[in-house]
């Protein structure tokens, strides 16, 4: 990743700390915005331009409005200082868990971050080459898109996709039925 | 040793750059406040701030689709402030 890679990975996890760490709640919801600015111009730095707009519809629309009327309904506690205090066992936990995550998850080389070309898995020469080679190979011929995430996400596994949106209807229904009313707000 | 002669990419990214550093500068604002005036004022700047990162990014990457994510933060930021707005001036009712 370049300079500007880092400054704004650095923006991302500043943010990311700020909001667990804020008192407030509704400075929490500007904070959480802030940090959902980031992590679009991260994804689309990463050449993801599908997973970036999604993002900003996703992160900096539609979740600060549910936030907010969330918070309506409920009440804010009184807030003399301005971040609450660390619950370190919480925080160990937390650290650990991400240490095992990066750790089993982590395809991508450590060094490959400070300028390393080690080969990430599904690149050429490695086990997975078939896979990723037949996507990129095949996908614009197959499906007419341009973006191979887009490809797969919206034609390959469309009818998964489609399941979703059918999952959160199905919940969004059932929610407005238990409730007995025809408004969501 | 020859330097290498920056091109104009590079003049971009770096433009890029300066402006996550002052976003950074930006982020202690809303973090510290101390009003929620500050928080919004300084969320919207950093939304500002997205929106001209996006586009340098896509003039010096050179991909158009990139200006279409600047287009949906640029309207989704003013929806942002305002929705947050309402709910500090009238607390409770912000749709």
């Amino acid at each position: 990743m370049s300079l500007l890679g880092f400054t704004l990975a650095a923006f991302v996890i500043l943010t990311a700390v700020a909001t667990a760490l804020l008192r407030d709640t509704l400075a929490v919801i500007i904070l959480f915005a802030a940090y959902s600015l980031g992590m679009a111009l991260l994804y689309t730095l990463l050449l993801a331009p599908d997973v970036g707009i999604t993002e900003a519809a996703i992160g900096a629309g539609v979740t600060t409005i549910l936030l907010l009327v969330t918070i309506t309904k409920t009440t804010r506690p009184g807030a003399e200082e301005i971040f609450s205090a660390v619950n370190w066992p919480a925080a160990t936990v937390s650290a650990g868990l991400a240490a095992v995550l990066l750790s089993v998850v982590g395809a991508i080389p450590a060094g490959n971050f400070l300028g390393g070309t080690t080969p990430v898995t599904g690149a050429a020469g490695t086990p997975g080459e078939g896979v990723t080679g037949h996507y990129l190979a095949a996908s614009y011929a197959e499906t007419g898109v341009h973006n191979t995430v887009t490809a797969v996400l919206a034609s390959y596994r469309g009818f998964d996709t489609f399941g979703e949106a059918v999952v959160v209807f199905a919940a969004g229904v059932a929610v407005v039925v238990v409730l007995h009313r025809g408004d969501f707000v | 040793m020859t330097l290498a002669v920056p091109t104009l990419t590079d003049a971009f990214l770096a433009a890029a750059a300066v402006l996550v550093v002052l976003a950074i500068a930006v982020l202690y604002r809303a973090v510290v406040g101390p009003t929620m005036q500050d928080r919004v004022i300084a969320v919207n700047v950093l939304g500002t701030n997205t929106v001209i990162i996006l586009a340098l990014l896509a003039v010096a990457l050179d991909s158009e689709s990139f200006l279409d994510i600047a287009l949906v933060y640029a309207l989704l930021n003013f929806l942002m402030a305002v929705a947050i707005s309402k709910f500090t001036v009238k607390r409770g009712d912000v749709i």
